[in-house]
């Protein structure tokens, strides 16, 4: 017999459940994602309507007649009033039409799947870099306090979060690219390559390999490892610092020193007993690096010509272009929303008090 | 062939290449070969900022980018002769003849064109496309109604006629070669494939929504990849009536950052890089790989006042400001590749212009501009601002001015901002001065005369937007006669005249004070022979490797 069943049958000792557990929870996820999209939606639209950016001129340029300039107002529907442009826009997201992007004359939706990929596969690529060196350079040097390895990771971390990744990535071109010529240069891949690849995913390390092409596979690899490295770099360092802070204070606590006393060895004390008791935190701050690197990063983007996410974002605002801005800008609400369900789960996974 | 160093390179790179890829993706990459980024023999590969591209479609187009893409895929009547702007040579018309009166032209086709498409390119075709610029009334529409091409009348006045002709039926005697350079080989005119456009037209906009991502016209290249913001691909016309361009392929891809054109032009990535900076191009100047290649185009860069009302309304205060540009200085320093000290609206290689020394007679004088402001009752000067965009060499300028301003009491406050918001703010007169660019489309005087002198209403319900004149609220009756007199005038020599008259009044009393007329400035391999360009063209199908 059902939960609801039982409910409905009459007064009872048990709790009174109208719905099921999961039901509810569901409920109120999808309940806080409608909100904080729709909320997102709002703000960045009607910021979006006052900034003093003229989306007509970016269509039409500034040599146009005032009479092509009107009906060209008219045609993007702006002499509408604002909650009337905002239902009409919001009935468009419903049927998942973020309507046409000013500045490149296709649809948003279309722009997004063209450039996302590609911010997904520099990212992915950037916080496997980061995750794999960060973590346990961080427990390293929680470990070994004080010590030279403490020493020189501190430096990286600094060099990571001080050093910008515009200046970190002409440098890195100028050395691996131009000097040493062990990367490929600025684009996702070769031209000689660029147009044999019929894209399938939008990956160019996963299409090339459906393709069989090894070769193309290669020359991928060789143009996405350093801006993925350089972006890692400062992943890297947030990542292995907050480790490091978190490990710290672990080892500090009893248990850490009763495992010792009981001659559990170092490396199984920290692997074994006290990295399980940071996992939680950890995950959160990868899923906040790998959530900022998703966001685009405009300025390596820039250097190294990858026609990603976060440039296309930037020039869209740059040319007043809302219907891209808003378009882009729920995204990475989905994003943010999507990467801390995640969080959540996984907090579900690492800590059994959570369940 | 690969020389012997270019081999080394290539082997070394090859072998750099694997080394970290490997490190990254182990037994998956082990083997692999990564391919040399040597450009291909038979392609013109290019480095270029093309994010200003939303648009095909000649009609709407109005940036260099989208321009010189179409240059290269669409024909239009006639073209600019490559070694010299001001002549206009046949291109998809072979001929012309003009009536004894000046007003009808009648254009001679290439006879047997097709379109990639497939389709037979008729004089109808031509027509068409020149009507739906009129109808499609973007701003392009007033390169033609400027010669008295309207609505109501283009399916009159510019009429297919028999054996493949297209007879334009003016309203006045215009100078034919001002015709000739404003409409016939301007893209207004480019021969566009009505009857693909016509089966994708939807809701009357005569093929426009088609036009965004794509092209349908006959040239010697056709456009077969654009990807916003990443890459553009020509590829050789194989059916095209005319001859075929030496290199099979045109690739340009989107780069931004000028610090990365140059990388990848030094490492031989690309032949052409399109936005190196004057450092950039200083540092190449003595590269044995690359040479520096510029010429003036037809853009000039202009401080503009609007004289509504304050100091600016009065003709000596902006006779003094344009004594505070520091021409020679500017020009020797943050502009040196970038452009010449100009202060003519009419650019050098127009017909019509000023030459160099009396195009531009100003010179830093600070005791001239300040015994200016005293005659104009600002002894003490005054406080103004001055808006700006984001070119890279509009704030330097606008520190330049505003420290000489700043020494004969003048304080300019400085704003720079989006340019799209610089363009808001100026098209709707809410400014005091600003600072910006401005390009015609034509090599005569008359191309700037009319848009930058001519105002035809200056009241600000008559909104004539696209006149920078009228941006500024500046209109002079009696300069708007002479600009009238002056495009009509049979006679060059008293044209002229009249042209040197109107350039002289304007730089004593003119709303704009021109700075510079720009450069178009590439860095280009030294392997990549015929690279052919002026102010008005790049012809890509000339490049030979």
């Amino acid at each position: 017999m059902s939960r609801t069943a039982i409910a409905a049958s009459g007064p009872s000792s048990e709790p009174v459940r109208i719905l099921p557990s999961w039901l509810k929870i569901s409920g109120r996820i999808l309940a806080s994602f409608t909100v904080t999209l729709l909320g997102l939606a709002a703000l960045t639209f009607f910021i979006g309507r006052l900034l003093p950016l003229d989306p007509v001129v970016a269509v039409l340029g500034d040599n146009v007649t005032q009479e092509a300039y009107q009906a060209m107002y008219k045609q993007l529907g702006l002499d509408q009033p604002l909650y009337v442009q905002f239902g009409r826009y919001i009935w468009g997201v419903l049927h998942l039409d973020f309507g046409m992007a000013l500045t490149t004359g296709k649809p948003v939706m279309a722009d997004i799947a063209r450039v996302f990929p590609a911010t997904i596969e520099l990212a992915s690529v950037a916080i496997v870099i980061g995750t794999s060196l960060g973590i346990p350079l961080g427990v390293l040097s929680a470990m070994y306090r004080g010590s030279w390895l403490d020493q020189i990771v501190r430096v990286v971390g600094l060099i990571g979060y001080s050093a910008p990744n515009f200046w970190l990535g002409l440098m890195g071109l100028v050395l691996f690219y131009a000097t040493l010529g062990w990367v490929g240069g600025p684009g996702r891949i070769d031209f000689t390559y660029e147009f044999d690849l019929e894209p399938v995913t939008g990956f160019l390390l996963i299409d090339s390999l459906l393709a069989g092409n090894w070769e193309m596979f290669g020359n991928a690899v060789s143009h996405i490892i350093l801006p993925a490295s350089i972006l890692a770099f400062s992943s890297l360092a947030y990542i292995s610092r907050m480790t490091r802070s978190f490990m710290m204070e672990q080892l500090s606590q009893e248990y850490v020193v009763t495992a010792r006393v009981k001659g559990l060895s170092w490396a199984r004390t920290v692997w074994g007993h006290a990295f399980r008791n940071i996992a939680v935190q950890v995950v959160t701050v990868v899923a906040l690096s790998y959530a900022f690197l998703l966001e685009g990063a405009v300025l390596t983007e820039t250097v190294f010509a990858w026609p990603g996410f976060g440039r296309y974002l930037t020039n869209a605002l740059l040319a007043g272009d809302m219907n891209a801005v808003v378009g882009c800008t729920l995204l990475v609400g989905v994003i943010f929303v999507t990467l801390n369900l995640l969080c959540d789960l996984l907090y579900r996974v690492f800590d059994p008090r959570t369940r | 062939m690969t020389n012997r160093n270019d081999e080394i390179v290539i082997k070394r790179r090859l072998a750099g290449r694997e080394l970290l890829s490997a490190a990254a993706v182990a037994a998956l990459c082990a083997g692999a070969g990564v391919a040399v980024a040597a450009t291909p023999k038979n392609a013109l590969v290019m480095a270029w900022n093309v994010d200003a591209i939303s648009t095909f479609d000649p009609a709407q187009v109005g940036e260099v980018v989208t321009n010189e893409i179409l240059q290269n895929t669409c024909d239009t009547l006639a073209d600019f002769d490559p070694a010299d702007e001001r002549k206009v040579v046949p291109s998809f018309a072979s001929r012309w003849d003009v009536s004894p009166d000046r007003k009808e032209i009648t254009f001679h086709l290439q006879k047997g064109a097709k379109f990639p498409s497939g389709n037979p390119v008729t004089a109808e075709d031509v027509a068409w496309s020149l009507h739906r610029v009129v109808k499609l009334n973007f701003g392009n529409a007033a390169t033609l109604t400027e010669f008295g091409f309207t609505k109501d009348n283009v399916e009159q006045t510019i009429v297919a006629g028999p054996n493949d002709t297209l007879v334009f039926k003016l309203d006045k005697p215009y100078p034919t070669t001002l015709v000739l350079q404003s409409i016939a080989a301007n893209r207004v005119s480019m021969v566009m494939d009505k009857k693909t456009l016509m089966a994708n037209e939807q809701g009357g906009d005569l093929g426009n929504k088609y036009l965004a991502t794509r092209t349908a016209c006959v040239g010697p290249y056709k456009l077969t990849r654009w990807n916003a913001g990443e890459s553009i691909v020509l590829e050789a016309n194989d059916g095209y009536w005319g001859k075929a361009p030496a290199l099979k392929r045109v690739l340009i891809r989107h780069v931004a950052e000028p610090g990365t054109q140059r990388l990848l032009l030094s490492q031989g990535d690309v032949d052409v890089a399109r936005d190196l900076t004057p450092e950039d191009l200083k540092d190449l100047e003595g590269s044995k790989d690359v040479s520096i290649v510029k010429v003036l185009k037809p853009q000039l860069f202009f401080w503009t006042f609007n004289v509504a009302d304050g100091p600016f309304s009065k003709e000596k205060v902006r006779l003094a400001m344009r004594y505070l540009i520091d021409y020679d200085g500017l020009g020797k320093t943050i502009m040196t590749y970038l452009g010449v000290p100009r202060a003519s609206f009419a650019q050098l290689g127009a017909v019509g212009a000023l030459d160099a020394k009396e195009g531009q007679p100003f010179k830093l004088d600070l005791d001239k501009a300040k015994q200016l402001l005293t005659e104009a009752g600002y002894p003490t000067g005054f406080e103004a601002s001055l808006i700006f965009g984001t070119l890279p060499h509009s704030a330097p300028l606008a520190q330049s001015v505003q420290q000489n301003a700043a020494k004969i009491g003048v304080k300019l406050s400085l704003e720079r901002m989006a340019n799209a918001q610089l363009f808001s703010k100026v098209r709707g007169r809410e400014f005091q001065s600003a600072m910006m660019a401005w390009q015609t489309g034509v090599p005569d005087a008359h191309g700037n005369a009319s848009r930058l002198v001519y105002n035809p209403d200056n009241r600000a319900e008559a909104k004539q937007t696209q006149y920078p004149s009228w941006r500024a609220s500046f209109q002079d009756k009696e300069l708007n006669a002479k600009v009238d007199a002056a495009l009509l005038e049979g006679d060059p020599i008293k044209r002229d005249a009249l042209y040197a008259e109107i350039q002289k009044e304007t730089m004593a009393k003119g709303p704009m004070a021109i700075m510079f007329q720009m450069n178009n400035v590439a860095g280009v391999r030294k392997d990549l022979k015929s690279w052919t360009w002026n102010g008005f063209r790049t012809y890509y199908e000339l490049a030979t490797k």
